[in-house]
């Protein structure tokens, strides 16, 4: 029983081709990591996934049902969330508003849709600053806003784009926490991450993309070895021998 | 809450208004007040609380004035008819305008409406089949309340503050309900909203269709007082602007916000009207120029607008209210 | 078929110097990311020098335009620095409204100051008439072209070629990288300005000794010049060359079918259309809705 599949997804900008027929399943509960450099694809297959854009090919399903060419409010409402690499708070309004807009996505009441947003807002730590501007969070504060925004929508599936980027040494451990706090809680999750560290500890399968192809699937250890993707990151001098590998 | 309170002593003051003043010149101002603060308070639905800022309501104003120039004089009807005719035509046109503002974002939405506005007034202007060309159409007086015949200023003050208080409702509930918040979220950051579920672009479609909607209704109201309906005025590039000044100045986005404009502006014209009446057709360029300049001195300053700026002020200067 | 060269003629002689307005608002957009509402006005203005030179002084427009150049180029530097610089870093709907209050204030000030009425540049050339093949050309038509063909030319190798050009171009494709670069985008942005309003005050100038000279002249211009600039897709200067021609051509084949009285609408018509069809232009450059870019 899959929860989410991507299929052969294909998209082209132009010249480049960002996916290249990327294909993989994630199944329920499951969290999966996403790495690859800079260019290999991997904000692009999330713009597919979350419906703002269309791919020029493939499929992407959610519990067998279809998400391509459906727009993005629609996707979220199907039970896909997720959250902007660049964050995007709405600046203007307080946090729980911000909030609250997500969980509007669900309920019609604004008062039960305010109690809860109250309610994730100290699920991620965020209570006390309920009422202040959104534009005076930090950067780790507003990582975690854009989370209690996304989790507002009850999703099926949780997109999280580098969580851990532009957060200081001293959050990330929160913030991993938090994720791993919403895994365990039966979230299925797809992360993408340049922090080595913090995708190994969390994901229970990495899928490893490269100039828009998928190159590697498979659990942390043997991803992190596999030598087409050492080579990707380092080069090809560095990649390892095919007989055991230092580490 | 206390934009309510200051709204509902504003209504109380003017219901009993017409109870004390007898003059009617000064009545005159204050429907104009209204009406303007109407018109307003209906742009700033799709400019201050769905961000879509259009330079053409002057399409939505005059295709309510037509709609009871037209059906009064030629078809004898009601212009209560006339107003639902206009409303619904509106409606349509608004809705394929918001369809516009999801292709097109800021300036252009704005050339785009402007350049709407201005085919309905050429083609009004010049076709004499339909709408009398360029001399505008009168619009008969025949006593009555069916007919929008009032002579009694004080019956007209009731039925534009009625008017005025379905749309500062319409304004509160754009900003306490879910529809409201939703609306929020898309003016603040659109793509953000999408992600979130919210149907941005419906949303869009229709806050503009709502909108010219009760923009159209101000123009039916206004064109039985006036009594005249003239296609150079009622669908111009100053009306439309006037609509959006209005909100702007007293605060986009804000519910009281377009009624402070008006008033703002209509006694503005007032009192320049006395005092350099002499100017003729000069006067109309005076007003003019002022706006012109107090849009780009609001835009460098206080670009919420007035009631934002003075919340701001209050802030900034009584923080020790809060402290414990 | 007769009027063919007539057609051809007209359509040269007009977009000539539609592009030379069109070109100015493509160039602030592009570097600026405005939408300058108050263009027309400043071609008014421009009339209005041209009318006032020669009804005062007896100058020649042409000799005008010399002089105008400077000033106009000052004029724009000035209205940068008062209206525009304070509010540049803010969002579009500001500058929206700020150049639409500009706008506005212009043209009722030459409405206060000068009243309604049409002026006329009436030189003493103005109704010389050639005859080329099987078309007319009116001396002054072909005067303004030939100065729009010359300071439009001026325009594109001064962006080519000189340094300052560059910088715009640099400031036009990426205005965050040309300062970290080291361009003062302030001052790029001030003398942009001042271009785009002294290229569209000298149409102005060129264009008085033909059209009524009015406050509210400047509307009709500049509407056929955002035609192009949309359809040349904004901030795209050679799209808006061409547009300007595809312009003309549409205006001056309308009126030949269905008579000069309908002009406004037809553009109007266009204008809206392409909105809704090809926001991006006819020649696919950058899309009106990344103006957020």
């Amino acid at each position: 029983m899959t929860r989410l599949s991507v299929s052969g997804v294909t998209k082209r900008f132009g010249g480049i081709t960002a996916n290249r027929d990327v294909s993989f399943d994630v199944a329920p509960g499951e969290l999966v990591g996403i790495i690859g450099p800079n260019g290999s694809g991997k904000s692009t297959l999330f713009e597919v996934i979350s419906g703002f854009y269309r791919p020029d090919a493939g499929l992407v399903r959610l519990d067998g049902a279809r998400l391509t060419g459906l727009s993005p409010d629609r996707v979220c409402r199907l039970g896909v969330a997720r959250t902007f690499q660049k964050l995007r708070p709405f600046a203007g309004l307080t946090v729980v508003d911000n909030v609250m807009i997500g969980a509007l996505t669900r309920t019609r009441d604004v008062r039960h849709a305010r109690a809860q947003a109250l309610d994730i807002l100290g699920r991620v730590g965020l209570g006390e600053k309920a009422h202040a501007h959104a534009r005076t969070l930090s950067t780790g504060q507003r990582k975690r806003l854009e989370l209690a925004r996304a989790l507002a929508t009850e999703p099926r599936v949780l997109l999280l784009d580098e969580v851990t980027g532009g957060v200081d040494q001293r959050s990330i451990p929160g913030l991993v926490q938090l994720v791993r706090e919403l895994h365990r809680g039966g979230l299925t999750l797809l992360v993408i991450e340049h922090n080595m560290r913090v995708i190994t500890a969390l994901s229970q399968r990495i899928v490893a993309l490269y100039l828009g192809e998928k190159i590697a699937d498979g659990p942390p250890d043997a991803v992190v070895r596999d030598r087409r993707v050492v080579e990707a990151y380092l080069g090809q001098a560095y990649a390892s021998p095919p007989e055991g590998g230092a580490r | 809450m206390r934009g309510t309170r200051a709204a509902l002593a504003c209504g109380v003051l003017v219901a009993l208004a017409p109870l004390v003043v007898r003059d009617a010149y000064l009545l005159d101002g204050l429907i104009l007040i209204l009406l303007w603060g109407s018109a307003g308070a209906a742009w700033n639905i799709a400019g201050g609380y769905a961000g879509q800022i259009s330079l053409g309501h002057s399409a939505f104003f005059g295709l309510g004035a037509y709609a009871v120039g037209v059906l009064a004089t030629r078809w004898g009807a009601s212009p209560w008819i006339a107003v639902v005719v206009g409303a619904a035509l509106a409606t349509a046109l608004g809705s394929a305008i918001g369809f516009l503002s999801n292709r097109l974002r800021g300036p252009y939405f704005g050339l785009a409406t402007l350049a709407v506005s201005q085919v309905f007034l050429i083609m009004t202007s010049r076709l004499r089949t339909f709408t009398s060309g360029s001399e505008g159409i009168p619009v008969p007086f025949r006593p009555g309340f069916w007919t929008l015949g009032i002579a009694d200023k004080r019956v007209w003050i009731y039925l534009i503050l009625a008017l005025a208080a379905l749309l500062y409702l319409v304004e509160l509930y754009l900003e306490r309900s879910r529809r409201g918040y939703q609306l929020a979220a898309v003016r603040e950051d659109e793509d953000a909203a999408l992600s979130l579920g919210v149907p941005a672009r419906r949303l869009k479609v229709a806050a503009i269709a709502v909108s010219a909607a009760l923009t159209a209704v101000c123009g039916a109201l206004w064109a039985p007082y006036v009594g005249f309906v003239d296609p150079l005025y009622v669908f111009s590039v100053d009306l439309s602007i006037r609509f959006a000044l209005a909100a702007v100045l007293g605060g986009l986005g804000t519910a009281l916000g377009p009624f402070i404009g008006a008033a703002l502006i209509t006694v503005l014209e007032t009192y320049l009207r006395a005092h350099l009446g002499g100017l003729g057709g000069g006067l109309v360029g005076i007003y003019l120029i002022i706006y012109g300049v107090a849009l780009i001195l609001l835009m460098r300053w206080a670009p919420q607008g007035l009631l934002p700026w003075l919340g701001e002020l209050r802030r900034r200067w009584a923080p020790q209210e809060t402290a414990p | 078929m007769r009027a063919i060269p007539q057609l051809v003629v007209s359509t040269t002689l007009l977009g000539g110097i539609y592009a030379l307005i069109a070109v100015g608002l493509t160039l602030i957009f592009g570097v600026m990311r405005v939408v300058n509402f108050a263009h027309g006005e400043f071609l008014m203005l421009g009339m209005y020098l041209a009318f006032w030179a020669f009804t005062l002084v007896h100058f020649d427009p042409y000799l005008t335009l010399v002089l105008a150049l400077p000033l106009l180029f000052v004029a724009g530097w000035i209205s940068y620095r008062l209206v525009m610089r304070p509010v540049i870093h803010a969002g579009h709907n500001v500058h929206v409204f700020t150049t639409v209050g500009l706008s506005i204030a212009l043209q009722n000030t030459a409405l206060v100051l000068w009243t309604a009425d049409s002026q006329f540049v009436r030189t003493s050339y103005y109704a010389h008439v050639i005859r080329v093949g099987g078309a007319a050309l009116n001396i002054a038509q072909l005067a303004a072209f030939a100065v729009s063909v010359l300071l439009t030319g001026a325009l594109f190798a001064f962006l080519r070629w000189s340094y300052t050009g560059k910088v715009m171009r640099a400031t036009a494709q990426d205005r965050h990288a040309a300062s970290l670069m080291g361009i003062d985008t302030g001052r790029i942005f001030a003398l942009t300005w001042a271009v785009g309003v002294a290229c569209v005050g000298a149409a102005g100038v060129l264009l008085a000794p033909i059209y009524p000279v009015y406050p509210t002249a400047g509307l009709q211009f500049v509407l056929i010049a955002y035609v192009a600039v949309v359809l040349g897709g904004l901030g795209d200067m050679g799209g808006a060359l061409l547009a300007s021609f595809v312009v003309a051509a549409v205006e001056v084949v309308g009126s030949y079918v269905i008579g000069t009285a309908w002009k406004e609408v037809l553009y109007l018509l266009l204008f809206i259309a392409v909105l809704v069809v090809r926001p991006a232009g006819l020649f696919g450059q950058r899309g009106a809705e990344t103006v957020g870019a």
